[in-house]
Parts: C-alpha cells; sequence; structure tokens
C-alpha cells in the first residue's frame, strides 16, 4: 500500500526518466567491448544535456535562441584552457566553465531582454557565428584558445589519484551518465517550480504575464543563465573526454542534429529532449553508409514529424491535448503547406 | 479620497497622440466608466497606466507617482489590469493560470491556495479548474483572466472592454461581477466600455474621451445629456 501511494506521487516525466536512466545503466553490460559504440553512447550523453538545455528555453521559456553551441564551446575551451594552461583541477575547470558560459549567456541575454521570436534566434546565432573568427584571431590565441590549430592536450578528467582515460570508456559512460542525469533532474525540478512558472507564463502571454507581477527581465535572463550553465559544463566535458577542443564543434550538422532531436524528442516535453539525443545520434550512425542522403532522410523524417507528431516522440507516448509550443509550430507548419493563413499566421513564432 | 491621479498624460506614436494632455481623477471605491468611440485612446491610456507605455505627464496612485516603473512594480503597488481580447496562459490550466498571479503578483499573500480558491469561487469558476485554458469558452476565459488579477490583491483594477464579444445573459452576469468585485471586495474599477447603456448602468462616474482628449467627464447622467457626446456619438 505505501509503495503503491509512494508511486502514484511519480508522475511520468520522472518515470519515463527511471525508466531511461535503467536501460543506461544496464547498457554497458552488452557493449563494453564495443569502443564504438561506447563512444557513441557517450556522445548520446553529451548532446542528450545541450537538447534539454535547449529545450528549456526553446520549449518551456519560449526564447527562440540558436545560441546554445556558443555557450557549449565557451564552457569547452574555458575548461580546457584553465586545465591546461594554469593547471586548475579538472572537476573544479568543469564547473567554472560552466559558470563563465551561465555568465555569457546572461550577457547574451541582455540585448534579448526587449526582443521577441526570430529576433532572438537573431542575435543568438549572430552570438554563435561571431565565436568561430574570435576564437581563431589574434585575441583568441593571447587567452589560450590555440587558433585554427585547436586546444590540443586537454587534461582528462581526474578524481583524487583515478585519472579517466579515453581509452576506457566505461568509466567515462558512467560518470556522464551521472552528470547528464543530475543535470535532468535539475532542470526539471526547475520547470516545476514557481521559476518553471514564471517561464511558461512568459511564454504563454507575455503580456499578461507581467501584468501579473512577474519579472519578465529577471526571469529571462534566469533562463539564458540555466540554460548555459548546463550546456558550458556539459561542453567541458566533452572537451575533457576528447582532449582536443576545436571550433568543429561550432560545425552546422552538430547544430542541425541537436535541433532534429529536440523535434523528434518533442519541443516542451521533458524529457523529449532526451530521448531524441539517443534516437537520432543511433539513427544517425545506422544511416552513415547512405553518405551524404542522410541528411536528406532527416530532413524529410524532420518535416513528417512536424507535421504528423508536432509533439514528437513524448506526445505519441503521453498525449495530452494541450496546446504545446510543438503543437503551435506544427500547426504553423500545416496552415503554411495547405495554404489556409489564418489572420495572425507566423505570430505563433513570434 | 482619490485613489488615482492622472496629470497632463501624453502618450504619442510617432506623429499620432494617441493620448493628449489628459487629466483626471478616480475616487476611492468608484465604478469610474471610459467610453469613447474605436482610437480614442482608451486601451492606450490603461497601457500607460499599468507601465506598457511609457508617456510624458505623471500618474498618481495611492499618493506616490507610479510613472516609469515596468509593468510587474505596477502590479506590485496594486492596479490589476484586463485585456480587451483575452490574455491567457493558454497552455496551462485554469488554476496555474490563477496562481500565477497568487504567486507572483499576491505580494507575499499568506495563504497562496486559499487566495488561489477565493478568486476562482468569486468569479464563479469552480469545478473547472483543471481545464485548460486553450479550451475554454470566450466568457470562462474573460473569467480566468479576472481571476488571475483578483489574486494578485489588487486595489484598482482596469477592465478593458470586459463585456465585449458577450452574449446578453453573460453580459448580464459579467456587469454583476463587476458591481460584486466593487461593494463585495472594496476595490476601485475603471471600465473601458463601447457600450454607454452599460456604463450608464454600472458606473458612478463617466469620462468620454475622443482622439485621445476629454470630451467631458461626470456623473452618467449628465454625460448622457452634454452636447459634445451626443454628437460624437451620433455623427451629429
Amino acid at each position: 500500500m505505501l509503495t503503491k501511494v509512494r508511486l502514484m506521487k511519480l508522475d511520468r516525466e520522472s518515470i519515463t526518466l527511471l525508466i531511461m536512466l535503467a536501460v543506461l545503466l544496464l547498457l554497458p553490460a552488452y557493449f563494453h567491448n564495443d569502443q564504438y559504440i561506447m563512444h557513441i553512447l557517450i556522445m548520446c550523453l553529451i548532446y542528450s544535456v545541450v537538447a534539454v538545455g535547449w529545450d528549456f528555453m526553446l520549449g518551456y521559456a519560449g526564447i527562440f535562441t540558436f545560441g546554445q553551441f556558443g555557450f557549449f564551446a565557451i564552457g569547452a575551451y574555458a575548461s580546457g584552457i584553465l586545465t591546461l594552461h594554469l593547471g586548475i583541477p579538472v572537476p573544479l575547470g568543469v564547473i567554472i566553465g560552466g559558470l563563465i558560459a551561465a555568465g555569457a549567456g546572461i550577457i547574451i541575454g541582455l540585448p534579448c531582454l526587449r526582443l521577441r521570436g526570430a529576433y532572438i534566434a537573431l542575435v543568438t546565432f549572430a552570438f554563435h557565428l561571431i565565436l568561430i573568427p574570435l576564437i581563431n584571431s589574434d585575441f583568441g590565441r593571447a587567452i589560450g584558445t590555440g587558433s585554427t590549430r585547436g586546444l590540443l592536450g586537454v587534461p582528462p578528467l581526474a578524481v583524487g589519484s583515478y585519472s579517466f582515460s579515453v581509452a576506457d570508456k566505461i568509466p567515462w559512460y558512467y560518470i556522464l551518465l551521472g552528470v547528464a542525469f543530475l543535470s535532468f533532474f535539475a532542470i526539471y525540478r526547475i520547470t516545476r517550480s514557481s521559476i518553471g512558472l514564471a517561464f511558461v507564463s512568459l511564454r504563454d502571454s507575455n503580456k499578461l504575464a507581467k501584468s501579473f507581477g512577474v519579472d519578465d527581465f529577471k526571469y529571462k535572463l534566469m533562463v539564458f543563465g540555466i540554460s548555459a550553465f548546463f550546456t558550458g559544463m556539459i561542453g567541458a566535458f566533452y572537451a575533457h573526454y576528447t582532449g582536443i577542443v576545436s571550433t568543429r564543434i561550432l560545425g552546422l550538422d552538430i547544430f542541425l542534429m541537436v535541433m532534429v532531436m529536440l523535434v523528434i524528442g518533442g519541443m516542451g516535453r521533458f524529457p523529449g529532449a532526451a530521448i531524441g539525443a539517443f534516437i537520432v545520434t543511433f539513427l544517425s550512425e545506422a544511416l552513415r553508409p547512405l553518405g551524404e542522403y542522410r541528411l536528406f532522410i532527416f530532413g524529410a523524417i524532420v518535416v513528417a514529424v512536424i507535421v504528423l507528431l508536432p509533439e514528437g516522440l513524448m506526445g505519441v507516448l503521453f498525449p495530452t491535448g494541450r496546446v504545446g509550443p510543438g503543437e503551435r509550430f506544427g500547426r504553423f507548419i500545416r496552415r503554411t503547406f495547405t495554404r489556409q493563413p489564418s489572420k495572425n499566421s507566423g505570430k505563433e513564432l513570434l | 479620497m482619490r485613489i488615482l491621479q492622472v496629470n497632463n498624460l501624453t502618450q504619442r506614436f510617432g506623429q499620432l497622440a494617441a493620448v493628449k494632455d489628459l487629466s483626471f481623477e478616480v475616487e476611492k471605491g468608484e465604478i469610474f466608466g471610459i467610453a469613447g468611440p474605436n482610437g480614442a485612446g482608451k486601451s492606450t491610456l490603461f497601457d500607460v497606466i499599468t507601465g506598457f507605455y511609457r508617456g510624458s505627464g505623471d500618474i498618481i496612485f495611492d499618493g506616490r507617482s507610479i510613472r516609469g516603473l515596468r509593468p510587474h512594480q505596477i502590479c506590485h503597488r496594486g492596479i490589476a489590469r484586463t485585456f480587451q481580447i483575452p490574455e491567457l496562459f493558454l497552455t496551462l490550466p485554469i488554476v496555474e493560470n490563477v496562481k500565477v498571479g497568487a504567486h507572483f503578483g499576491g505580494r507575499g499573500a499568506h495563504d497562496e491556495r486559499e487566495c488561489i480558491n477565493e478568486a476562482i469561487s468569486f468569479v464563479g469558476l469552480q469545478g473547472k479548474e483543471n481545464v485548460i485554458a486553450a479550451n475554454l469558452n470566450l466568457f470562462d476565459k474573460k473569467l480566468t483572466m479576472l481571476a488571475g488579477t483578483l489574486a494578485t490583491r489588487p486595489k484598482l483594477l482596469l477592465l478593458d472592454e470586459p463585456i465585449s464579444g458577450l452574449s446578453p445573459t453573460e453580459t448580464k452576469e459579467c456587469m454583476t461581477l463587476i458591481q460584486r468585485t466593487q461593494k463585495e471586495l472594496g476595490l476601485t474599477i475603471i471600465v473601458i466600455e463601447h457600450l454607454m447603456k452599460v456604463l450608464t448602468e454600472i458606473s458612478q462616474r463617466l469620462m468620454i474621451l475622443h482622439n485621445g482628449e476629454k470630451i467631458c467627464i461626470g456623473p452618467p447622467k449628465e454625460v448622457t445629456k452634454d452636447k459634445r457626446v451626443i454628437e460624437i456619438y451620433l455623427g451629429g
């Protein structure tokens, strides 16, 4: 009876997360000898945090940000530089990397305060694009980014006397599994708190939220800071895992892949983005023999999912009937395709 | 005792002055009606009072100037408003919609839960608490919006065309609700309305706006007899 009551208290998001965790905890039992699959699983974990951090902004707070990989890169470079050149311990470097990314997030958030929708997308994407020449410039060289050569020899994670080696993937897998799920849990708690209510209210109606006493500037900057912190922190882990940081992490291919993860998992439907990360990464590996046609197939899948399943996989697993951002996005696309422009077509996005 | 004093308020959009050198006062506890044709500057006036536009001139609420404050700060001072076209948090159920008002605007209401329940039952939405706002009809949407504003525990309530689009029965219900808000909750209310008939019935004083300017102000009986008002409304 007691267990029944306890189970009732877990909502479907937590249950989904726990099932996911259980499966992921067991996976190495089957794949521990396969370095390639273990590497992909580790990358899935890294991308899943990026995707969840992005979904936190896009799906929950309704802020159309394209700057997530900028935060990822800042976290990766910051922690890489601090540990490599200044000898700061890696665990501390990872946290500082996250904090520096959060600081960058808040700075990028400032010009976005008075902007809406597509304009925020432009500002944040400009930030993303500026980073590449900045990292490669003399300024970048001066602060130790290694310029076009990239940052080589980033020290691996070490806790006490134990050092994680890139050759041994199992410890990496478990530590990142822990980090990823702690991040998911933290972000989920935030979405369920009154802070999360403020985000959703600002997303649904900026005007009404403000007249109900929600300080829009404060909460918008908070979204940027929180999302950038987790993204930057996982970027730092990425740097220490691979040992190399270059501007390749700002490449559009990865950017688009994570976006596909969001759409397939279900925008604003936690933890859909995390599930999407696993599906898309593995699908992408499975389709590798198709070469360049892979992107074409991905494009087709995205269009199909947006039109048919606007809330992605989570919408299929747990239909709510509520009108989420995914649904609105889907309606927008469908309306565009069926050529029945509504009075405010396009407004859904802005 | 006056609760709101507006002094020489002007709001320009480029060349157009939507509100022009407007001054008026609202007494504590009254229902103050604002009427005027489309484009008279009624909604703009609300937007300036609630901080969405800055305007020039001064607005004094409860003895302190509120000009230059941001909307959420004005809410915390005790002014709440509704919107002409219902604004709601469409993905959230009614109870969460009202909760936003109670939590962020309630200024430390000691019992948030109670505050939410009171607001919901006051407007008569009990039993529908968990309905998602997007699935509500127009009247219930308006009621939800009103419940949310009440949950912010305001002293002054601004209602922007509360009855537009409602059926005759709903209109009557809505008018009773506005009067109950005044009497039972002791709020001061400013109502914008198109229909003169509704305003003359519920408001103690009435102001007519035209092209952003005050045409006349006074008890409904006097205002409806004013020559200029008749000209504007009937096209003289």
